[in-house]
């Protein structure tokens, strides 16, 4: 009994801030982003690129889709030139999926990572509009369990997301979003209709990480859709494979910006 | 009294007799027999339709060597027959005896084994949806892979299959209902649960019948994460399919990327550098702890115990601050490679790995020690979800479950793969089955996972980290990779095509194995417990689905 409380006492909290304090993502695995000036066109990264996620334009250059990047690093390993980095980026979640097409930059405009407080007025946001709280039901499409495992995590001493009052609830009749993972297979299709008819409205859809996205590395297969967007409406895309916890929870806040 | 333990022990006979013994089947029917001997311990045999149920009999029953793996390899174009490639593992031996058997694309059909060896139920229907080869008198040839929304479906891993494009979805009205069993009784009721679960973990369909309290049977219908892994291996190279493999079970990623280097090195005869191989040793190590402390900390949520629930879930929180710190990654993604590893993860770190681990270690000794004495949380865990041994045995249960359930082997020790040989370290089993048992098992070999990573980390040496593999594998080379995931006995078969590109991956995680114990474990329980069960055996759904 004693042991007990001596943990107690000695680990009070472990929760961190993010996203009421910045966060250190050094070493954080982000997106790869294409030196327009170091680039020698070779083509190299596209030839080689395990989930087809790089394309070349017009002008030769290679684009990198973000929504299919499985964030392997490959690419930046094979490059000669050193055109290809790896950003730090967590915070590439977005509503318009355009924006996830990553055209070559010169170093000055690829954007900083925004590692700052994202602010005590989306708490309010979230007081106000939803009642105190945000309920999410996540449904696991036919992912790989990676993206699962990380939105599991959110609920750990660590995140901690009941203190946003954001809590998973069991049942999609209870649920303000849905946050969808994996590649929706054939055999899940009918599942996750389901699942989205039985929320209520007004309802959000995050689809979370590369699989949920657009089929991810198991892109057109005979077994799967390329993407929850093929089935229902997605409301916010958070990239990645799996997206760190920090990521997830900058994508659900971004889209709880998103209610009206 | 049954003496279990007895009638379980494999047969201690050299691998050369049972050899003599198989041959001698195959010269009764005239069948020539040719052994190949393969990358170390694996002994490739051929047999005919006519002598296979004579040579499981032989090897699964006389011999007690279970049965491991078994897949079909669609080789009309190499040598104009599909080929079925039964395993049977010998433990004490350090082998694995490949049986192959030849089918005619004429008569499409083999003789079911799974009455004799229930082991092979799973693995019969998957060929019977995947290549369309009918399993001849198996107690029930039912869809496995396809649920009812696929109608006309061709079979996809056949390599004539070459359009991948699916029909629209049947209405909902067309969909037949799921050949599970229902009972009609008063007494009885059945619950269907899933493909969505309450918590946030992966689909699947499960069935219960209860009477009354207890739940009298278990089905569950699992393949609703079915990705269509092995065709999607078929058109990668051996480089990217190495990324597949990462995707198979997210939480396993390094064991399974592990398996399949094993596999493409072995084919390629390639010498991974000591350094690369310690590397490995740590980063398998590194996930099997973190994949422990979540099931740990699963287990005791699941008994409402807030607190150990938390300590576990700190334990792995500080081994994923660990992988952070020494690769940047939390799953261990993109840190193995073909031929070693990817970059020098420890230079520099040893010193503030060592510290890390030390701490989880003490860690786990004070947990052990408060979870020990929790009387009210043992009494719960505690002759609940019991899987006999010779249960165990007989569905080839892996891992933890199985080592729970007194099957004594860890492809570690028996098979030692890298250089898992030149380290000592403690391997643990007990004999009741329980979820008590898998908890403690578990809990055994955090610790020793982590003496291990303690005592690879102190004789590191110098050296380089990787060797390239040849830009061609040799074409229809092949061979098996096997690692011990955190969750078991991980079997990847490797077959090199023309190019260097994938001809079959076949892959058979250990929850294809531990799922088919698990309604078994379940039965006369309460239906409040079946989490906790379900918890303890801790399996993923799309190692299992693929
Ligand atoms: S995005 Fe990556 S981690 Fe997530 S389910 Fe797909 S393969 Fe797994």
């Amino acid at each position: 009994m004693l042991k007990k409380y001596e943990k107690v006492l000695k680990y009070r909290r472990l929760t961190n801030d993010y996203p009421f304090k910045p966060i250190d993502n050094t070493g954080y695995v982000g997106a790869p982003a294409i030196l327009a000036d170091k680039c020698q066109k070779c083509r190299i990264c596209a030839q080689n690129c395990p989930a087809k996620a790089i394309s070349i334009d017009n002008d030769g250059y290679p684009n990198v889709h973000i929504d299919q990047c499985i964030y392997c690093s490959l690419c930046a390993d094979l490059c000669h030139a050193q055109a290809i980095f790896m950003t730090e980026s967590f915070t590439d979640s977005t509503s318009n999926k355009a924006n996830l097409l990553r055209k070559p930059m010169i170093i000055e405009q690829i954007p900083a990572v925004d590692t700052e407080a994202l602010a005590e007025e989306l708490k309010t946001k979230i007081q106000k509009t939803l009642r105190r709280s945000l309920q999410i039901r996540e449904i696991d499409a036919g992912s790989c369990n990676g993206c699962d495992y990380e939105a599991n995590a959110l609920m750990n001493p660590l995140n901690d997301l009941e203190r946003l009052g954001i809590t998973f609830v069991a049942s999609p009749r209870h649920a303000d979003m849905l946050l969808v993972t994996g590649s929706v297979t054939r055999n899940m299709h009918r599942a996750l209709l389901q699942a989205y008819e039985a929320t209520p409205d007004p309802k959000i859809v995050v689809a979370c990480g590369a699989c949920a996205l657009s089929g991810g590395i198991f892109r057109d297969s005979y077994a799967t859709n390329n993407g929850v967007d093929s089935v229902i409406p997605v409301d916010m895309y958070i990239p990645g494979c799996p997206p760190r916890p920090p990521a997830i929870i900058y994508g659900i806040l971004k889209a709880i910006d998103r209610i009206k | 009294m049954y003496d279990y333990k007895a009638h379980l022990a494999p047969s201690a006979t050299l691998a050369d007799e049972i050899l003599k013994q198989l041959t001698k089947i195959n010269e009764q029917t005239q069948t020539k027999t040719a052994v190949i001997r393969k990358n170390g311990n694996e002994i490739y045999l051929n047999t005919t339709t006519t002598n296979l149920r004579k040579f499981n009999m032989l090897l699964n029953h006389t011999h007690r060597l279970p049965l491991t793996n078994l897949f079909c390899n669609d080789e009309i174009a190499i040598n104009g027959h599909f080929t079925l490639y039964y395993t049977y593992s010998h433990h004490l031996q350090n082998c694995h005896f490949i049986i192959t058997v030849p089918i005619t694309p004429e008569e499409p059909n083999f003789p079911s084994i799974t009455k004799i060896t229930p082991a092979a139920d799973k693995y019969e229907r998957e060929i019977r949806d995947l290549f369309a080869l009918e399993p001849l008198e198996h107690p029930n040839p039912t869809d496995l892979i396809y649920h009812g929304n696929w109608q006309n479906h061709p079979p996809h891993l056949r390599k004539s299959v070459t359009d991948l494009s699916q029909p629209p979805l049947p209405e909902a009205k067309d969909v037949p209902e799921p050949a599970l069993i229902t009972i009609d009784s008063p007494d009885v009721y059945q619950i269907p649960v899933g493909p969505i679960h309450a918590g946030v973990i992966e689909p699947g369909h499960f069935r219960f019948t209860v009477a009354g309290e207890p739940i009298i049977n278990l089905q569950t219908k699992m393949h609703y994460t079915h990705k269509g892994t092995e065709k999607l291996a078929e058109q990668m190279t051996i480089q990217q399919g190495f990324f597949l493999s990462e995707r198979i079970s997210g939480d396993e990623t390094f064991a399974n990327s592990f398996a399949y280097c094993l596999a493409a090195e072995k084919i390629a005869k390639a010498e991974v550098p000591l350094r690369a191989q310690h590397t490995r040793i740590i980063l398998a190590e590194l996930e099997r702890i973190i994949s422990h402390f979540g099931d740990l900390s699963g287990i005791a949520g699941d008994t409402a115990n807030l607190f150990l629930a938390s300590q576990f879930n700190m334990l792995r929180i500080m081994g994923y601050n660990l992988a952070h710190y020494l690769t940047n990654t939390r799953f261990l993604r993109s840190t193995n490679k073909l031929g070693g590893v990817r970059k020098d993860f420890l230079k520099g770190k040893e010193h503030g790995a060592v510290e890390q681990l030390k701490a989880i270690r003490r860690e786990i000794i004070d947990t052990t020690e408060i979870a020990q004495n929790d009387t009210m949380f043992l009494d719960r865990l505690e002759h609940t979800g019991v899987l006999y041994a010779h249960t165990a045995y007989d569905l080839n249960a892996t891992g933890i479950a199985g080592r729970a359930s007194g099957l004594d082997y860890d492809v570690r020790k028996n098979h030692p793969y890298s250089v898992y040989d030149q380290f000592k370290f403690a391997a643990h089993h007990l004999d009741c089955g329980d979820v008590s048992c898998r908890f403690n098992v578990r809990l055994s070999e955090a610790l020793s996972s982590v003496n291990l990573m303690l005592s690879v980390i102190d004789g590191l040496k110098d050296g380089e980290i990787s060797v390239p593999l040849p830009d061609k594998l040799p074409p229809y080379e092949y061979a098996y990779g096997i690692t011990e995931a955190a969750r078991g006995e991980n079997m990847h078969w490797l077959m090199v095509g023309e190019n260097n590109t994938i001809y079959r991956y076949k892959v058979r995680t250990p929850s294809f194995c531990n799922w088919m114990a698990v309604p078994y474990a379940v039965n006369t329980n309460l239906v409040p417990d079946f989490p906790l069960i379900n918890k303890s055996f801790n399996l993923s759904y799309s190692g299992n689905d693929l």
